[in-house]
């Protein structure tokens, strides 16, 4: 019985991994991407992870300490890639309406050249 | 034309022998005459649990000299072809800081990347890693390092000194092994000690900790010279 | 399936790299992606050599209270091929670190990463 469910948590988990690369390959640009990869992902590694405890529970203290570490590193990963891409001006999609990262940096723009001037 | 048709009849031969090597294999169901020593003898001889680890360090220690050498050739090499024309400074105006996610998990990061690694290579001959494995987790380490704080220079003279010292350290060991037991880079120039035991298996833990020092601080040296040329 | 040796699937991968790291190289243009197709080709031929050295049903070749010192001799898999390619990887590392350092000065003296712009070698 523990078997069963410790197989279908992998199981969802290797659904949410599958569904963050059919995001990578259908989303309309970077940001998107990168989106759905992160947030698909993260939650895929931790719920095979789960499973893993579920069907050997002498290893649970070590999956826990690293669903912890994915859950650290991932986003923040994600976060540094997506600035990144920002910076370089890597083109949006066509349906963008807002972009806040853009109002923020020209406002501090605007009042670093109060500043100086 | 020509081209792409060579390309193709290249690659198709290059398949055909593949596959040939591919559908004549057997697996082994036994291993070999050589494999039967190391896994018979080694434990009891070295003293050291992980076999691949007295493979690499005591039976084909030459061969890991030479790769050792192989490696600060190579380091040396990208020294040479990118050298610095003169001493940079940091220009500050383009550099935009790192946001503050970022730098806070980087912080949290470093030090357990780099207790993981020299973990890795202190136990090299007790569970799976050694000393090539700890110091290319220490240079990633110093990647992250790089990568997320733009105005962080690697200290130059700590890194050469390292290296330096480290794989002299190793020769010296191999010397001692003349000297003090059978022949060139024998691990019983020290006692063995208990098996499974952190302080065993003669100077292979010495030797895989000079040897994952040099690699952690060559890489990093490699990896900081790439990182400079973006601003020439 | 069943009948298939599990080495098998990892020597036909490694296979499979190896010529598409092949192509690759052959193919590509650009210099950084003929060293992309180099190191695909490396990794291919320690699959390759790794897959080799398996032992059917055999364990990893640590001798501790998983696998005792009695029965190693029956348990574990070929560590040589292992420690060859410990050796191969790091070795693997250093020739594209010399690769990379190269496509940079030939970038900073032809100003492109096309290969066609270096054709000094060519008869």
């Amino acid at each position: 019985m523990g078997e069963l469910i410790g197989s279908g948590i992998i199981l969802l988990g290797s659904v949410f991994l599958f569904s963050a690369g059919l995001g990578v390959l259908r989303m309309p640009d970077a940001y998107n991407r990168i989106q759905t990869g992160t947030k698909a992902t993260t939650l895929g590694t931790m719920l095979v992870l789960l499973g893993l405890a579920v069907l050997h529970p002498a290893w649970t203290w070590k999956l826990l300490i690293l669903m912890f570490f994915v859950l650290l590193t991932n986003p923040v990963s994600s976060h540094a890639l997506a600035r990144a891409a920002h910076r370089i001006h890597t083109p949006e999609a066509d349906e963008t309406v807002v972009d806040q990262l853009e109002e923020e940096e020209q406002k501090a723009a605007a009042a670093a050249r109060e500043d100086s001037a | 034309m020509i081209r792409r048709l060579l390309i193709f009849v290249t690659l198709l031969l290059t398949a055909a022998i593949f596959a040939r090597l591919a559908l004549n294999y057997t697996e082994h169901t036994q291993l070999s005459k050589l494999a039967t020593h190391y896994a018979g003898q080694g434990p009891a001889e070295l003293g050291a649990p992980n076999l691949v680890t007295a493979v690499v360090v005591t039976y084909r220690g030459l061969d890991t000299l030479g790769e050792v050498t192989v490696l600060f050739i190579s380091a040396a090499g990208v020294g040479l072809m990118l050298r610095r024309r003169q001493q940079v400074a940091v220009e500050a105006e383009d550099k935009k800081p790192s946001s503050e996610i970022v730098v806070t998990a980087a912080q949290l990061l470093l030090p357990m990347v780099f207790l993981f690694g020299v973990y890795v290579f202190v136990n090299g001959h007790l569970s799976p890693g050694g000393g090539f494995q700890g110091g290319a987790i220490i240079a990633a380490g110093s990647l992250l390092l790089l990568l997320t704080l733009p105005g962080a220079e690697l200290r130059q003279r700590l890194i050469a000194v390292t290296e330096s010292l480290s794989g002299f350290g190793y020769v010296v060991i191999g010397v001692l092994g003349v000297i003090l037991a059978g022949g060139f880079l024998d691990n019983r120039i020290m006692s063995l000690g208990t098996y499974g035991t952190l302080f065993s298996a003669g100077a292979i833990p010495i030797i895989y900790t000079l040897v994952g020092l040099k690699v952690g601080a060559e890489l990093s040296a490699v990896l900081g010279r790439f990182r400079d040329t973006g601003e020439q | 399936m069943t009948g298939l040796p599990l080495s098998l699937f990892a020597l036909t991968t490694g296979l499979a790299l190896i010529l598409i790291g092949l192509f690759g190289m052959l193919t590509q243009k650009h210099i950084i992606r003929m060293i992309i197709g180099f190191s695909l080709m490396d990794t291919g031929v320690h699959l390759v050599m790794v897959a080799i050295g398996y032992v059917t049903g055999g364990t990893a070749p640590i001798i501790n209270d998983a696998v005792p010192a009695a029965d190693a001799v029956a348990r574990v898999v070929d560590p040589v091929p292992s420690a060859l390619v410990l050796t191969a990887i790091v070795i693997g590392l250093g020739v594209t670190a010399v690769m990379l350092a190269f496509a940079i000065r030939i970038y900073r003296a032809k100003k492109t990463l096309n290969i066609d712009a270096c054709s000094e070698s060519r008869w």
